[in-house]
């Protein structure tokens, strides 16, 4: 009655990518690869045309709008895409959700240096114990910022990129700064 | 631009039967779900070719993740020979072409009704939990936005009482599987009906745990080494099922959690649950090579999972240098 | 793996389901014709459920699962969902509807007149027991009317709105893709008033009569007057992508609009469902008026009625009792004999003496 319908390329990396997305955010601090670098790969497995999303970097809007994402301010973003984060108060202005709708709260995808930048730990659901590791090529800050924008269960959910590195960093981990 | 330009070349069915926006949808809340442990995330919940109450929750989780590579375990009342879970492995391999699997240590993804298997999962592993009813306030809150609110507010005080009049009036809690926990500290959950026996195997794990209720539309998750620690009183200890001494009737086993089986005689006999660690016990016993895990009870006693990391395969360069707390592992 | 129980278990499943299909027989391209022939307002019933207009789809949908409706709708449903969304169609009102039928029962004669259309309201529901003794029913020819009648129809609720006796619900300017999808997106509470009409329109019908009888019957705080109930075709208005608007066809639906009499202005209750289905929409448009201010659950608050309505979940919840609960049991059993233990290791003395 049927036929075992066939994975093409594109259901394949997105599979692949959320895979990778879905391990990094299980495991914070635990760095994870993707098939390919960049944000390409992370549109194309979470974004459509259900999606508000902010672009703070101009050359990730092309691939937005393709994915049929509404480009909104980083207040009414579901999904935000930082680029490198040059802007110290886009995290303070992206949407946290509440104790009532934690999920309302925004994912944001930043593009950072893995094994740089200040030594931090990571303790909370998904670690055992504690992490320790450096992301770097964030501004002066941010751990702060990162802190403050946390009302557990409120808050937001960052997924950091290198390449083809992934590393996440869920609202329910602390972060201690070394 | 023209019309078909809008639509994808025409296909008979998706890969792995969802279209990529119902997977985009789940995949999304998952991350949700997972950056908010024990939290329940409300999702579309799209309509399969099932019954709903039937693992359609479970069934679009799997079918988000599924490739053709994954290896799928599917379990109903802890064995693989049952009807329903024969149903959801031959709809699985149908839409997906993935392999198919009754070994618990070979499984990547496995799917269940009411039950963890008694072989301790890997990192590498993902349980997929079917959940009939997601909301365990529901007992003492039927009204799904009164309880919405209470979860916002941790305002567990009725489900505590709850509990307490059930030691007053019965000497015990008797909440038989469901049981309700606290994850991560914050939320209530119910780990969906699997006994007590198996709730402690959610408690600080190493493997991600997925549970969705496909009828009530809610989706939530305990991520690895996460707190899942059922409600008690601490003069009151958490109690798993006096399983630990029984014997399997067919294989021999012991320590793991039993069906009961009346018997002619008025009495009962008793059979290992999950069914592939009877048919493993059953194959070693006559002598055959058979791989069998390390389990999470030992002597019907749960041990907790030695500390240590266990990254799984395919990580990445890291920097990452895992510092295990001592303690941060005990039930 | 040589373990055969498992095998048992797979061939079980595939025996019990030819089992139910060697009873169907054959299903082919004549059955579901006939099918569709014969009960169009069953096929009407299952499209409204099912939230899919098809009529070969739902009579198909129908031959395969030898019209067990709640199976029939299951099948439609799924199928659905593996349907992309290519367009969303213009906005229709009432009074654009090709309309069959229109009759309201709060005034002797509207604007545009009481049209009866077709309707088995006035009949006498006698079995026509002759046509299993060799006879047949020939529908007699309907005699035409001097004059054709109008096909548009203003609603009764603009002449109320007109005369200060109603308010309008306030236009809602949102359209095309960001209107709520409620098969896009779980339904919330307090619901968006777009999936609360969603929700509504793929109601089971039994549930929604039931629920909604129970409102009529003084469960809820208003008794309904049936402002207007209109079968209708609404006309599929989709866009090209080069922005030409076509229609795409017309599609049958029904609906329905109720008011309470209780204050100071009419009050509205509205229902509209694909296909022509009057008892659903009637009741469903009761729900609907009844469900401001109802007590947190009773069954006219919305809550309660949109989640007991679904047919789908209702019916597959129900019918999931029939699988395997014996590990939950038994851990109920543990719990029971434990405290049974208790008790009379407590009470020694209560126990009868043998």
């Amino acid at each position: 009655m049927l036929t075992t319908p066939v994975a093409d390329a594109a259901e394949t990396r997105a599979n692949a990518t959320y895979e990778a997305i879905l391990w990094a955010f299980s495991r914070p601090g635990m760095p994870r690869r993707m098939p390919h670098s960049g944000e390409a790969g992370v549109i194309e497995a979470l974004i459509d045309r259900e999606c508000a999303v902010h672009a703070a970097d101009p050359l990730l809007i092309p691939p937005l709008l393709q994915a049929g994402a509404r480009l909104v301010e980083p207040e009414a973003a579901d999904h935000v895409f930082a680029g490198r984060l040059t802007d110290p108060a886009l995290l303070g202005r992206c949407r946290a959700g509440s104790a009532l709708y934690p999920d309302d709260g925004a994912t944001l995808v930043i593009r950072a240096r893995f094994g740089q930048g200040a030594g931090v730990r990571f303790v909370g659901p998904g670690v055992d114990g504690g992490v320790k590791l450096r992301i770097g090529d964030l501004p002066e800050g941010f751990w702060r910022d990162r802190a403050r924008c946390v009302r557990y269960p409120a808050g937001v959910d960052i997924l950091f990129l290198d390449g083809e590195g992934l590393i996440g960093l869920p609202r329910s981990t602390t972060v201690e700064v070394m | 631009m023209t019309l078909a330009d809008l639509a994808r070349p025409w296909a008979a069915m998706s890969y792995g039967f969802l279209d990529a926006s119902a997977k985009r949808e789940l995949r999304r809340k998952m991350i949700k779900a997972v950056c908010v442990p024990g939290c329940q995330m409300p999702y579309a919940s799209r309509e399969v070719p099932m019954a709903r109450g039937w693992g359609t929750g479970g069934l679009q989780v799997s079918l988000t993740l599924i490739n053709p590579r994954t290896r799928v375990k599917v379990i109903d009342q802890g064995a693989d020979d049952s009807v329903n879970a024969a149903s959801i492995r031959r709809f699985l391999a149908r839409v997906s072409g993935a392999p198919v699997t009754l070994d618990t240590l070979e499984a990547d993804l496995i799917q269940s009704r009411h039950r963890v298997p008694e072989e301790i999962l890997r990192s590498d592993q993902v349980l997929v939990l079917q959940v009939p009813n997601p909301e365990p306030l529901r007992p003492v809150q039927p009204n799904m936005s009164i309880a919405r609110q209470m979860h916002a507010d941790a305002d567990y005080g009725r489900m505590w009482l709850q509990l307490y009049e059930q030691i007053v009036r019965s000497g015990r809690v008797m909440q038989g599987a469901s049981y309700p926990s606290m994850v991560n500290g914050r939320h209530v959950m119910t780990p969906s009906p699997i006994p007590r026996w198996d709730v402690p195997k959610l408690h600080m794990a190493r493997h991600l745990t997925i549970l969705s209720a496909g009828r009530e539309k809610r989706i939530f998750a305990v991520p690895p080494f996460t707190r899942v620690e059922p409600l008690v009183f601490d003069d009151v200890p958490y109690r798993v099922e006096d399983h630990g001494g029984l014997t399997c009737a067919r294989s021999g086993a012991r320590g793991v959690f039993m069906n009961e089986i009346p018997q002619s005689d008025g009495g009962s006999a008793h059979e290992v649950s999950d069914s592939e660690w009877g048919v493993k016990t059953i194959r070693h016993r006559d002598g055959e090579a058979v791989r069998m895990g390390e389990t999470w009870y030992r002597d019907g006693r749960f041990v907790a999972p030695r500390p240590g990391p266990d990254p799984g395969p395919r990580s990445v360069r890291t920097d990452a240098d895992p510092d295990p707390v001592p303690g941060g592992g005990a039930p | 793996m040589a373990y055969v129980a498992t095998r048992g278990g797979e061939r079980a499943i595939e025996q019990s389901e030819r089992l139910f299909r060697a009873e169907l027989g054959r299903i082919d391209a004549a059955r579901v014709a006939q099918v569709r022939q014969a009960l169009p307002y069953l096929v009407d019933r299952v499209m409204g459920e099912a939230s899919l207009y098809d009529e070969d789809l739902a009579a198909l949908a129908m031959a395969q699962t030898g019209g067990d409706l709640y199976e029939a709708v299951l099948v439609l449903r799924a199928w659905r969902t593996t349907q992309p969304r290519l367009a969303v169609a213009a906005p229709v009102e009432q009074g654009q509807l090709f309309t069959h039928r229109r009759i309201s029962a709060a005034f002797k004669d509207i604007p545009g007149g009481q049209v009866l259309g077709p309707t088995l309201d006035y009949s006498h529901r006698v079995l026509a027991t002759d046509v299993l003794s060799g006879g047949a029913v020939d529908p007699v020819p309907v005699a035409p009317a001097a004059r054709a009648a109008p096909a548009q129809y203003p609603s009764v609720s603009a002449w109320q709105a007109a005369n200060d006796l109603a308010d309008l619900p306030a236009p809602d300017g949102v359209t095309g893709e960001a209107i709520p999808d409620l098969t896009r997106e779980p339904l919330l509470f307090p619901a968006r008033r777009a999936h609360t009409l969603q929700s509504l329109a793929r109601a089971e019908t039994g549930g929604v009569l039931a629920l909604g009888y129970a409102a009529m019957r003084g469960y809820g705080q208003a008794h309904p007057t049936v402002n207007e109930l209109r079968l209708a075709e609404a006309e599929i208005v989709v866009a090209h992508p080069d922005g030409t608007e076509f229609s795409a066809g017309r599609v049958k639906v029904s609906q329905a609009e109720v008011v309470s009499k209780k204050g100071d202005k009419l009050t509205l209750g509205f229902a509209a469902t694909l296909g022509w289905n009057e008892v659903k929409c009637i009741a469903a448009a009761t729900l609907d008026l009844n469900s401001a201010g109802a007590p947190k659950g009773s069954a006219t608050e919305e809550e309660f009625f949109l989640y007991h309505t679904e047919g789908v979940e209702a019916s597959g919840f129900c019918i999931h009792f029939k699988l395997p609960h014996y590990v939950t049991f038994q851990s109920s059993l543990d719990a029971m004999r434990d405290a049974a233990a208790r008790r009379s290791a407590r009470s020694p003395q209560q126990e009868p003496a043998e």
